[in-house]
């Protein structure tokens, strides 16, 4: 979901703060309190009254948009041979699946990135749960795109994976 | 600096002679003939602190500035409608909010898009995605069914040639019964 994280979800979250002592309000007359009120005069509350005026300009008529739902369609693997058309359905949805994994890979990341940034010089060992994942999903990520090329189809996904499956019955008959 | 200089202008406007008459300055016409009025700036006054001014030889700028002027004209004449419209759709319009598509209804294919500007252009000009991805699924099709011909056309000619009982791959011959062997039947004639 390219719009916007789910913020509120726990991975996200402060843990609390072992010393809890509350700060003394800076006084007016305090140099960053001067530049905050002005600031706040000149720039944050002229901008907020026209962004006000704006949105009840926008409520007046809203519409909405809504995101696509995709029907799953037949697999490559289901395809018979010659059906073009089901070929085409098949790399379609794969590229659509793509996608969607790159999404996931890049949530996973900001998840361990917020967990890093939060925790600080002690991320090493705090964050070990959010890394392991991240590695996790990175590896089964790598296994099935990397390495296709820029021209990488589900044809050729599905070569990698065939490749993948006799090298690995290979290793065990070594064995 | 702008200011400076039409101050200056004007204190040269005030304080130069006027040349009204022709024949001031000893009777005498000037080169560019009797009819010619001249503007009143025509004589630098020497005041003191007041800079001359002076006719700089340079090379001309006047087909620079033309174009750049004509090009600030082409670019702002549909580029300032254009401006505005696209304020005034961004500030009174503004773009679509987010929601679950209801039961049972099917949106049309431009409510897919969040700017109201995409989403006109999706209405009133392009296909649908849906339609784009059958017009693409027929191409294919009649591609498919053409390559499935053609390979049963190469296959019927290689049967043809090899059994010889189909009708390419072949001329009609006459009959072998309307030969005439008669000039044959006698060796030594």
């Amino acid at each position: 979901m390219p719009e916007g994280l789910d913020r509120d979800h726990e991975a996200y979250k402060e843990p609390p703060k072992r010393t809890p002592a509350p700060e003394e309000p800076l006084s007016p007359f305090h140099p960053l309190a001067i530049l905050g009120n002005v600031l706040h005069y000149t720039v944050d509350a002229p901008v907020t009254v026209f962004r006000d005026w704006m949105e009840r300009q926008r409520g007046k008529h809203k519409f909405y948009y809504y995101h696509r739902n995709y029907r799953r369609v037949p697999d490559l693997t289901e395809c018979l041979e010659g059906d073009y058309l089901c070929m085409y359905e098949a790399e379609a949805q794969w590229k659509r699946d793509m996608k969607v994994d790159y999404e996931i890979v890049k949530i996973i990341k900001e998840r361990a990135e917020a967990c890093q940034v939060r925790e600080g010089p002690s991320h090493r060992q705090n964050c070990a749960k959010e890394m392991e994942q991240f590695a996790e999903v990175s590896k089964a990520f790598a296994d099935r795109y990397a390495d296709l090329g820029a021209f990488g189809s589900a044809r050729k996904c599905l070569m990698k994976q065939k490749h993948r499956m006799i090298a690995e019955r290979k290793a065990e008959a070594k064995q | 600096m702008a200011g400076m200089s039409l101050l200056l202008r004007a204190a040269a406007a005030l304080g130069s002679r006027r040349v009204l008459s022709r024949t001031a300055g000893g009777g005498r016409v000037s080169l560019l003939g009797r009819n010619v009025v001249f503007p009143s700036t025509i004589a630098p006054v020497r005041h003191g602190s007041h800079e001359r001014r002076l006719f700089y030889i340079k090379a001309t700028d006047f087909y620079d500035k033309r174009f750049l002027s004509l090009l600030r004209y082409y670019i702002l004449l549909p580029g300032i409608p254009l401006a505005v419209l696209i304020a005034y759709v961004n500030i009174f319009i503004g773009e679509a909010e987010l929601a679950e598509i209801p039961e049972g209804y099917v949106p049309e294919h431009w409510e897919y898009y969040k700017h109201p500007i995409t989403r006109w252009i999706a209405r009133n000009f392009f296909d649908s995605p849906e339609k784009e991805y059958e017009k693409m699924l027929a191409i294919i099709d009649a591609e498919a069914i053409k390559a499935d011909l053609r390979l049963k056309e190469l296959e019927a000619r290689r049967l043809m040639r090899e059994r010889g009982d189909g009708p390419w791959y072949h001329y009609e011959t006459p009959d072998k019964n309307l030969i005439d062997y008669s000039h044959k039947a006698e060796p030594d004639h």
